[in-house]
């Protein structure tokens, strides 16, 4: 890993706002975990003419489409919902609901900006800075304990899309 | 979100994660990270705060275009204005999550999910 240290020195503390479960289950799990080779995909131009695409996980839904399945969830505890939904450059707050029992959803429904900032994105194009925004977004709700189905049907769906609206960058935000 | 990031960077698109679990999300070697002190869900700011979600939304992909080694990990360097712990519990869900309420009635099963042997 090649750790960069921010323009002011800063060291962020991955856990500062961890709760303490979440906390002590997650630095059992990084410890499990083997080194793996990793994919690169090197910048092929500037960002000024990048098209980029963000993707929560987050389970932001339209409201006039079916939500993710938190029923489900409450059933099986192990289980979470590995399906994804689109979300046009367009959406908004009003838009959308964020069905994840993980999260908090107070700040999102009250600006989606937190956590998918495609108002800020739209800005960075007035000004030039981003090449465009794509027009189709993503989302997935990221408890998902077994990441089978979500690796080999959600994520492969989700890239023939990204690759037929030619994306050259996605940001990813996870909650 | 390592291994989602993961497959699409294996793909041929460019990926960077801004992950408010920076350790946990490095943990499966993704490509690009930028690390931010942020509690869970205001990953860019607090609602309204379209000055400070720009700065970090700037500062991402500005790491994004600087980066030229694979497993990259930068760190942010915004400050969040409450202390930890009143952060992490203004991230906490309206109730309990499913898994936390099964495992104080089941709590001989929470080895399971600390060794990740996840029931069907």
């Amino acid at each position: 890993m090649n750790e960069q240290a921010s323009t002011n020195g800063k060291t962020v503390n991955s856990f500062k706002f961890v709760p303490g479960l979440t906390r002590r289950v997650v630095r059992a799990w990084i410890k499990r975990e083997q080194p793996r080779p990793i994919p690169w995909t090197p910048l092929s131009k500037p960002l000024a003419e990048c098209t980029l695409a963000l993707i929560s996980t987050a389970g932001l839904v339209l409201k006039e489409e079916r939500p993710f399945d938190q029923e489900g969830e409450r059933q099986n505890p192990w289980w979470g919902d590995p399906s994804y939904r689109l979300l046009p450059h367009t959406t908004r707050e009003k838009d959308i609901r964020l069905c994840h029992l993980h999260v908090n959803p107070v700040y999102a429904e009250e600006d989606l900006n937190c956590i998918f900032p495609l108002q800020r994105l739209s800005e960075l194009l007035d000004e030039g800075s981003l090449g465009r925004l794509a027009p189709t977004h993503y989302s997935f709700m990221g408890y998902i304990l077994r990441p089978q189905v979500l690796l080999e049907e959600s994520v492969p769906a989700m890239i023939r899309h990204l690759q037929a609206e030619e994306v050259d960058v996605v940001l990813l935000v996870p909650v | 979100m390592g291994l989602v990031q993961r497959e699409i960077e294996a793909s041929g698109i460019s990926t960077i994660t801004l992950s408010p679990i920076a350790d946990f999300t490095a943990s499966v070697n993704p490509p690009r990270v930028a690390a931010i002190e942020y509690p869970l869900g205001q990953n860019f700011g607090r609602p309204g705060d379209s000055q400070g979600q720009m700065a970090v939304l700037r500062t991402t992909l500005k790491a994004l275009e600087e980066m030229d080694q694979p497993g990259s990990v930068r760190h942010l360097p915004f400050e969040w204005p409450e202390k930890g712990s009143k952060g992490a519990r203004a991230s906490h869900p309206p109730e309990p999550p499913p898994i936390t309420k099964y495992l104080m009635s089941h709590p001989w099963l929470y080895p399971k999910l600390i060794a990740g042997d996840i029931p069907e």
